[in-house]
């Protein structure tokens, strides 16, 4: 029997980056496709995947040669949708990031938070 | 009976209700209940529907989910229009969800609706010229590609 999916919580963890542009869209796509369904959506970034939230970086992924839609797209989208974007802060001093070069819109959150999101959580996907 | 009107290559049938911003029309049935699908603008712009999750029952709140829409290159929900009870689904939608493609205003169809408060809602619907003007608007707006492509048809 199928579950009534709306309300339910959905963490959705991403760990890859701009490095592996082909591992930054279908977490994105996974999370609007949960948001679309009524479900309360946070995207985690976390290791390498914290690199696509520093300004400027998003825009210069194109996932399709023949179509506009850049993970910045991608990340806007998500916004619009509702969907909340975390990132861990640890991480980002791996990138050289700061507050002020950190993609807007996305919150700055540590270890313990994301522990405890996840366990508030109905399903939790990592990538 | 309305006329169907070309913006680019995608129609618009002014005998239709539309909310431009969700992409969404209605229809107002003689019983009573209205009928909600998406544009054909929508539909160019997923490209081809892969599949199509409908809400089979349920009272939904203007704005909540009635039906999510997946294409190869997007996802996203079909929203309540008004608030209402789902009286019916489009069942063959889930056997044959390039429909939606197909017959946007017709076998596409998403749900049916039974509505609780269309008098304070049905301000938002643009009918008729105000619904076609208000979708050239927003093709005109938009920055994706596929919606500069049906822009683009409609000087070619």
């Amino acid at each position: 029997m199928k579950q009534d999916p709306e309300g339910k919580k959905v963490l959705v963890i991403q760990t890859h980056g701009v490095e592996t542009p082909r591992r930054t869209y279908s977490p994105l796509f996974y999370a609007m496709a949960a948001a679309a369904m009524d479900m309360e959506v946070v995207v985690w970034f976390t290791m390498d995947g914290t690199s696509q939230l520093k300004k400027g970086e998003a825009e210069k992924i194109k996932l399709d040669p023949r179509s506009d839609v850049t993970l910045q797209t991608m990340l806007e989208r998500a916004k619009e949708e509702g969907i909340k974007l975390r990132v861990c802060q640890q991480s980002m001093t791996l990138f050289d990031m700061t507050e002020e070069n950190l993609f807007d819109g996305v919150e700055i959150m540590g270890a313990a938070t994301i522990i405890e999101l996840a366990l508030g959580s109905d399903l939790v996907m990592n990538f | 009976m309305g006329e169907t009107v070309k913006i680019g290559r995608c129609l618009i049938q002014t005998d239709l209700h539309y909310l431009v911003d969700d992409h969404c029309w209605v229809r107002f049935n003689d019983d009573g209940t209205l009928t909600v699908g998406i544009t054909d603008v929508a539909q160019h712009m997923a490209g081809p529907v892969l599949h199509v999750y409908v809400r089979k029952k349920g009272l939904r709140q203007k704005g909540q989910n009635l039906a999510t829409i997946e294409s190869g290159k997007w996802v996203g929900p079909l929203k309540a229009p008004v608030s209402g009870e789902i009286v019916e689904a489009n069942e063959a939608l889930e056997k044959d969800p390039g429909l939606v493609n197909r017959s946007p205003y017709g076998e596409g169809w998403v749900v049916r609706l039974k509505a609780l408060k269309l008098e304070q809602e049905r301000e938002a619907l643009l009918t008729g010229a105000a619904a076609v003007e208000a979708y050239r608007r927003k093709i005109e707006q938009q920055s994706l590609k596929a919606c500069a492509e049906v822009a683009a048809c409609e000087s070619g």
